[in-house]
């Protein structure tokens, strides 16, 4: 089995991919915030990338470089100190009320006050796409991500790794076209870690939404994404875009998936110089 | 420390109206921090105790250096006294009730209209606050003959005195609580693109709940001092005024009599807080207790 993992340093991510129309596309986004002192600091760095439809990304850089600011400005949370952001050629704010995003965070940020059922069918209550939720998708969802039994307890009854799953359930219980996590599973021990990778794989298999996820973790990189962009450190910039064309599943013994993570860590650390 | 808790399977998880959710049966299991019925009724053993002492030295100190009743009665002149005459203390007890709790109704009622209003915009905060403080801190004594003079001798200015007491803990506590959300619950209701209205009545009012309970008992027993005090300026009835009564007559033991009636009326308010708060906060130890 050829391994081609292609790279194209510091050049619009995707450039050069014939593409119709991205999924997530921005152009020289750049942000700066205000720091305690009132000093300007500078997260984000004229950041151009291009996301296809379908396409899982993943955004690797070092912790708090600004890579999860980047995120929340694709999806409209944020609005970006410069630059333009575009979701299928519309705004962050239409596309969250046109194709709906799925957020899921490090901090599932599940209701504590109802029950993993009531926490997943959210989507179903707010906002314009709640007719996206069809009956029994709680249900299926919840049937998906293996906590049919646990419809009815409460998130501090659950695992960490329980809750993770709850809320990826959330996330896809709308049938988003976009998915947007952010370290999901950083706060998660190994092997549940690799587990919730599998399933990430496994549940959005079959409408494959467009997906972005943001990781410190090379490994889980290497092991979910179609596409890796590798930032800097702070104020983060792409100094990396590197392509994975092995099969799936990924294991850690795959010919070809050493040397894919041996790359991705010599651009990361190669990323720290630039400081 | 959390213990999990029972779950009737029977209930239907679907939810309406945050409402509709808070008014569904929680199950009779004991929330986190409760355990068995005996080890909370030894939980109890320091304050019996405690009680204990102090009414036994009190008691001893009274028949030992023989004070006279209209100084100090001893407990035990006291209990007779609220036990010669229930009816009595019962009467004025309630209308003191009432006009606390009619008092914290309207209060509250308001605090938390202007809390959510002020949540949600930090330039009314800016400019209401500092009335909010002046109206606080201004005392009782000084309001109290001014509203009966604006409101007349009937309930209404009791009630008014009791609900401007009221106000100031709850706004508080409202806007702490709708302030202090939970990050990343937010985030996806922002990504679901969650009306305000949504983001309120889903998030920002439950995740409120734990601090507007803790505001909740603080204005309570200031409702209570309220309309006691509302009472010895303007009144014929109520607890205040037999109290006050009882004074100027030197029937001291009266005067204490209804002392513990209204100590009693607030420890049970206090207590019946402290169980909602169990059963509506069930996700979290309440803030006041360690």
């Amino acid at each position: 089995m050829a391994v081609i993992v292609a790279e194209r340093p510091c050049e619009p991510a995707g450039a050069s991919r014939p593409v119709a129309s991205p999924a997530v596309e921005a152009i020289g986004v750049s942000h700066t915030y205000e720091g305690r002192d009132g000093v300007a600091v500078p997260a984000i760095d004229r950041i151009d990338l291009r996301v296809a439809p379908g396409e899982l990304v993943a955004l690797l850089g070092p912790s708090g470089c600004g890579k999860s600011t980047l995120l929340r400005i694709l999806s409209g949370l944020i609005q970006p100190s410069r630059g333009i952001v575009t979701l299928a050629g519309a705004s962050p704010a239409a596309a969250r009320a046109a194709q709906g995003i799925g957020w899921l965070a490090q901090d599932d940020g599940l209701l504590p006050w109802l029950t993993v059922a009531e926490n997943v069918s959210l989507p179903g209550r707010v906002g314009r796409r709640r007719a996206a939720v069809h009956g029994g998708a709680v249900q299926a969802m919840l049937r998906q991500v293996g906590l049919e039994d646990s419809a009815r307890q409460y998130p501090h009854e659950l695992s960490g790794g329980m809750r993770q799953r709850a809320a990826l359930a959330r996330a896809l219980v709308a049938e988003p076209e976009l998915l947007f996590l952010d370290e999901p599973f950083a706060s998660l021990d190994e092997i549940t870690r690799e587990r919730l990778g599998d399933l990430l794989l496994d549940v959005r298999a079959a409408r494959r939404p467009t997906t972005i996820l943001v990781t410190h973790s090379v490994v889980e990189a290497a092991r979910l994404a179609d596409r890796v962009l590798v930032f800097s450190p702070r104020p983060a910039r792409v100094i990396a875009d590197v392509e994975i064309n092995l099969d799936r599943p990924r294991r850690h013994d795959q010919a070809g998936f050493g040397t894919l993570v041996q790359s991705l860590k010599i651009e990361l650390a190669g990323s720290g110089n630039h400081q | 420390m959390t213990v999990p808790r029972g779950r009737d399977e029977s209930r239907p998880y679907r939810f309406g109206l945050v409402g509709a959710r808070f008014i569904a049966p929680a199950t009779s299991a004991p929330g986190p921090g409760a355990t068995s019925g005996l080890n909370r009724l030894s939980r109890l053993i320091p304050t019996v105790a405690f009680l204990a002492v102090i009414l036994i030295g009190w008691e001893l100190a009274v028949r030992l250096w023989q004070v006279p009743a209209y100084l100090m009665p001893g407990p035990s002149a006291v209990g007779a006294r609220l036990v010669g005459d229930p009816l009595f203390f019962g009467r004025e007890g309630l209308v003191t009730l009432s006009e606390a709790l009619g008092g914290l109704i309207i209060g509250g009622g308001l605090a938390l209209g202007t809390g959510l209003l002020m949540a949600q915009w930090r330039w009314l905060e800016r400019a209401l606050l500092p009335v909010a403080v002046v109206a606080k801190v201004t005392p009782v004594v000084v309001i109290a003959p001014l509203f009966v003079l604006w409101f007349g001798f009937d309930a209404w200015p009791r009630l008014l005195i009791a609900a401007l007491l009221a106000f100031f803990p709850i706004l508080i506590g409202a806007v702490a609580g709708l302030r202090a959300v939970p990050t990343a619950a937010r985030e996806v209701l922002l990504t679901l693109d969650a009306s305000t209205v949504d983001e309120v009545l889903l998030l920002r009012l439950p995740s409120a709940l734990p601090q507007l309970f803790a505001a909740l008992k603080v204005a309570t027993t200031l409702a209570l001092l309220g309309a006691v005090v509302a009472e010895w300026v303007g009144g014929d009835r109520g607890l205040g005024r037999a109290i006050l009564l009882a004074n100027s007559n030197l029937d001291t033991t009266t005067a204490l009599a209804g002392v513990a009636t209204i100590a009693s009326i607030g420890m049970a308010l206090i207590g019946l807080l402290t169980l909602l708060e169990r059963r509506y906060v069930f996700w979290q130890a309440p803030l006041d207790r360690s």
